[in-house]
């Protein structure tokens, strides 16, 4: 994985380049290709998506916002087929920064499906939570169903909480688009905060993190904790 | 370890039959990203087990058997996941009170909850709170603990130390175990005399020698079958505060009767624990216990292919066709077994269920959760967000002859708000009245201790005997707090404020000491009895235990596997094959932070004196013996019993 040289000196990128990272949860129908996007984002091809989802208990990836000498390191979660029936656990949704709602371009059903998922991200999700809706497959685009002036429209329904959705369009299998996608989101994300906060930062959650939290993955003893049963 | 499974032959595991190297889980989703969803492939036909309620046993045994390949289907009658073990809002325990008082939901009764005030007076938003049926503690070096980082399922959750327990005795409270705890100091009381003192030391280096070592050995076998107690005292002269101390406190023994086998088992899991990961024996997850450790694990599940639907019950089961019909219209064809959770039965199996479990021994759970609005800092470790508290055996005006176990866990656990703590009270009392006695008697008591503490002028709550000079000279305040002394006298000015304060009952056939777990036999386990008439199609899983830990757990879970699988030998048998490049991205992206988080964790504290070096020696120790912690296992006659805790 290619990641950027600050993140190779933390030292130099503690002084010179700021580090933060978050948690991006995916949501969308299925196969409207939530992995995909993701896919192509993280190890920039379009297919032989498997083994890199089976065992890793989540994808990361970092971008550098040149402007701001940061770093934004994502932690990405897959559905994992759970959004299938409905099943996805409050877990998901914890200490979510940011969500990418992602509808087909060709299916009319997949796009009110992505607002239906925006409404459950509205209730389950963390305040402030960054959510970009985001349709999939422009290169299709001579099969499109989903009118750029519709998702206006919703868009501007659905602000009127004071809540901001990010709006684009990509192709996966072309890569167009993807890479603006996580920028635009990297930009809308509450950096200073987390960079502020940012030596307590631990694991698995992406900000959030507290004292007396405990890395499991460093033992005192890595011996004795990694003896035990299995 | 596991009682062996009675099979002329081994069969084939799944994984051996399935050949797992050209396997893709299905349901990854899907990455074409070109054509249309495809309906067909959506649509589950069959699949090789049917796995009935998410609790933490289930849904490790769902990560554990898709990870080898093995197409689980996994629901749940409930519409969130936990099952009997679950972490819920203030809004769903409401809900789900009304259901136990109706006898919807199996194995549990006697729910009552109070939410005191009206709207205006008792505000909360139930959201913020997430309360555990079953709370638990993870000793650092335990089974789970070994499985989460095993399965990588640690890295969906987030854990904080815990180290503060605190034991009841003479209507008063006493602080025994803090973060700076070394092998000198496990007993911070320094009004003991050196007697007691020298008597601990011998009995601490016992614990921790070798039990083959013959002089042990002979005094492990004559003492198997004598209660601890007795044992504490005729071979190490301990009185009756260290006694406590150690049984029920440090060993979480839940009464007078525990055998001395089990009861050193149950210490040395404490002091094997300490300094895994810092001066701490135990941990919580955040946000929740076993409910949130459940979640964990459905999603490594779901990650491996099985599939997930909630608020889905089975009705009916054809054990020719092997056809599972579902509350939805669905029907699924099963290719292996039914695991069904004893919260999920189907009307169907009830009578073979009662019938099969009608020789078992049913235990009762009591337990009083309380919700109340103040964060408990006094009886937690600065960075740190929870507490045990211990009432050993006849220490509450009840006289209870049970044990109350209670955990404490403030907003910094991300159970509650800030400025609250919820405290999780239990006890394995079988009278349901004097369970209830008991519970409100420890609530009383804490209760009491709490609000003078935090009303008390700090001058008079504390005295010259609260400080030890440190090696450098400087006073050390050895008691962070001062629960108590002298608790009798005290008027309490003010009432508690509380949120809400839930109470049940639960039952279970597993014993409080987890023998038919550890020990299991078709007399003693419904995991291991056979249901006939559905072509032993069926397994039962068992309601959660009354242990405090999650000991227990992963040999359920495994025993289940075992029954379906035929063997446990590749329970959990995975490679990542991205370890090397994720663990190697992770440590250059997080060098900076990790580093100093581990070290934070390393020197909180400093409440309790002990010297710089303190923290090492018991390190020292056990490490030194660390030959002594497996050999247990391999010792078939082993009076010392370690194979029950899996130490």
């Amino acid at each position: 994985m290619s990641a950027p040289t600050s993140n190779q000196n933390p030292q130099s990128s503690q002084s010179t380049n700021r580090f933060a990272q978050f948690k991006l949860v995916l949501l969308g129908e299925s196969a409207v290709g939530k992995s995909s996007i993701v896919h192509r984002f993280v190890k920039n091809t379009f297919d032989d998506m498997r083994e890199s989802t089976i065992g890793a208990a989540f994808l990361t990836q970092t971008i550098t916002l040149p402007e701001s000498k940061t770093t934004i390191k994502f932690e990405i979660w897959d559905t994992a087929g759970q959004e299938r029936y409905k099943s996805l656990a409050p877990m998901y949704y914890r200490n979510a920064n940011a969500a990418l709602c992602v509808y087909d371009i060709t299916s009319r059903s997949s796009f009110s499906k992505a607002q239906d998922w925006i409404k459950e991200l509205k209730k389950q999700a963390p305040e402030g939570i960054v959510i970009a809706l985001v349709g999939n497959k422009s290169d299709l685009a001579d099969s499109r169903e989903v009118e750029e002036s519709e998702v206006e429209e919703y868009i501007q329904q659905a602000s009127e909480d004071g809540s901001s959705i990010i709006t684009s369009e990509c192709s996966a299998k072309s890569g167009d688009g993807v890479l603006e996608i996580f920028t635009s989101i990297a930009k809308s994300l509450p950096v200073e905060e987390a960079v502020g906060a940012g030596t307590n930062r631990n694991r698995a959650g992406a900000g959030n993190r507290r004292a007396g939290g405990v890395d499991l993955g460093r033992a005192r003893r890595p011996e004795q904790a990694s003896s035990g049963c299995c | 370890m596991m009682p062996p499974y009675q099979r002329t032959e081994r069969r084939k595991s799944m994984a051996e039959r399935r050949p797992s190297v050209s396997y893709t889980p299905p349901v990854i989703p899907h990455l074409a990203g070109l054509e249309k969803p495809q309906e067909l492939s959506l649509k589950l036909e069959e699949c090789d087990v049917l796995i009935m309620g998410t609790g933490l046993v289930e849904s490790i045994l769902a990560a554990s058997l898709s990870w080898q390949g093995v197409q689980v289907l996994h629901i749940d009658n409930k519409n969130y996941y936990g099952d009997s073990s679950s972490t819920l809002t203030i809004e769903q325990l409401k809900k789900w009170c009304m259901e136990v008082n109706q006898g919807r939901m199996q194995h549990f009764q006697d729910a009552q909850i109070y939410v005191p005030g009206g709207k205006t007076t008792n505000k909360f938003k139930s959201k913020d709170y997430g309360i555990d049926l079953t709370p638990k503690i993870m000793f650092c070096k335990s089974d789970l603990l070994s499985l989460l980082i095993k399965s990588r399922v640690y890295k969906y959750l987030e854990f904080q130390s815990l180290s503060n327990f605190h034991v009841f005795e003479n209507d008063d409270f006493s602080q025994k175990i803090t973060t700076q705890t070394s092998k000198e100091d496990i007993f911070t009381d320094k009004s003991l005399s050196l007697i007691t003192k020298r008597n601990l030391m011998k009995f601490l280096k016992f614990i921790l020698t070798d039990n083959k070592e013959p002089q042990k050995k002979k005094v492990l076998q004559e003492s198997s079958k004598s209660r601890i107690s007795d044992f504490l005292v005729s071979q190490f002269s301990l009185e009756k505060p260290q006694i406590n101390e150690l049984v029920y406190s440090i060993g979480l023994c839940i009464n007078e009767d525990t055998k001395t086998p089990e009861a050193l088992a149950k210490i040395k899991r404490f002091l094997s624990s300490f300094d895994v990961y810092g001066n701490f024996p135990v941990m919580v997850s955040k946000y929740g216990g076993p409910g949130e450790i459940s979640q964990g694990f459905c999603r490594s599940a779901a990650v491996a292919g099985t599939v997930y639907k909630l608020n889905t019950a089975l009705v009916d089961y054809d054990p020719k066709s092997k056809i599972a019909k579902f509350n939805d219209g669905s029907h699924v064809k099963i290719n292996e077994k039914i695991v069904v959770s004893p919260s999920q039965i189907p009307k169907f199996l009830q009578s073979s269920y009662n019938e099969i479990t009608a020789p078992l021994k049913q235990y009762s759970i009591t337990r009083l959760i309380t919700v109340v609005r103040r964060d408990c800092k006094e009886w937690m470790s600065e960075q740190e967000s929870s507490a045990i508290v211990v009432f050993p055996p006849h220490s509450l005006p009840t006289n209870n002859d049970q044990s109350v176990q209670v955990i404490i866990q403030n907003g910094g656990t991300g159970v509650c708000p800030e400025g609250q703590s919820i405290w999780f009270s239990h006890t394995s009392e079988q009278d349901l009245n004097r369970a209830k006695q008991d519970l409100e008697s420890a609530y009383g008591k804490m209760e009491t201790s709490l609000l003078r503490e935090s009303t008390s002028d700090l001058d008079e709550a504390f005295d010259d005997h609260d400080f030890v000079l440190s090696a450098q000279g400087t006073p050390v305040f050895i008691n962070s707090f001062k629960l108590g002394e002298s608790l009798s006298n005290f008027v309490p000015k003010e009432k508690l404020e509380i949120v809400c304060k839930l109470g049940y009952v639960q039952k279970t056939y597993v014993n409080p000491d987890l023998s038919n777990i550890f020990h299991a036999k078709p007399e003693n386990n419904v995991v291991l009895k056979n249901l006939e008439d559905a072509k032993n199609d069926i397994i039962f899983s068992n309601m959660p235990s009354a242990e405090l830990s999650y000991d227990g757990i992963i040999g359920e879970a495994k025993l289940i596997y075992q029954k379906i699988t035929g063997t446990d030998e590749d329970f959990f048998d995975v490679d990542f094959e991205d370890e090397d490049e994720e663990d190697n991205e992770y440590n250059e992206a997080h060098k900076v932070a990790s580093t100093t988080t581990m070290k934070s964790v390393g020197s909180s504290g400093g409440i309790v004196g002990g010297g710089p070096n303190s923290n090492t020696n018991l390190h020292a120790l056990s490490s030194d013996n660390e030959n002594v912690i497996e050999d247990d296992s391999d010792d078939d006659h082993n009076p010392f019993g370690a194979d029950e805790m899996e130490l």
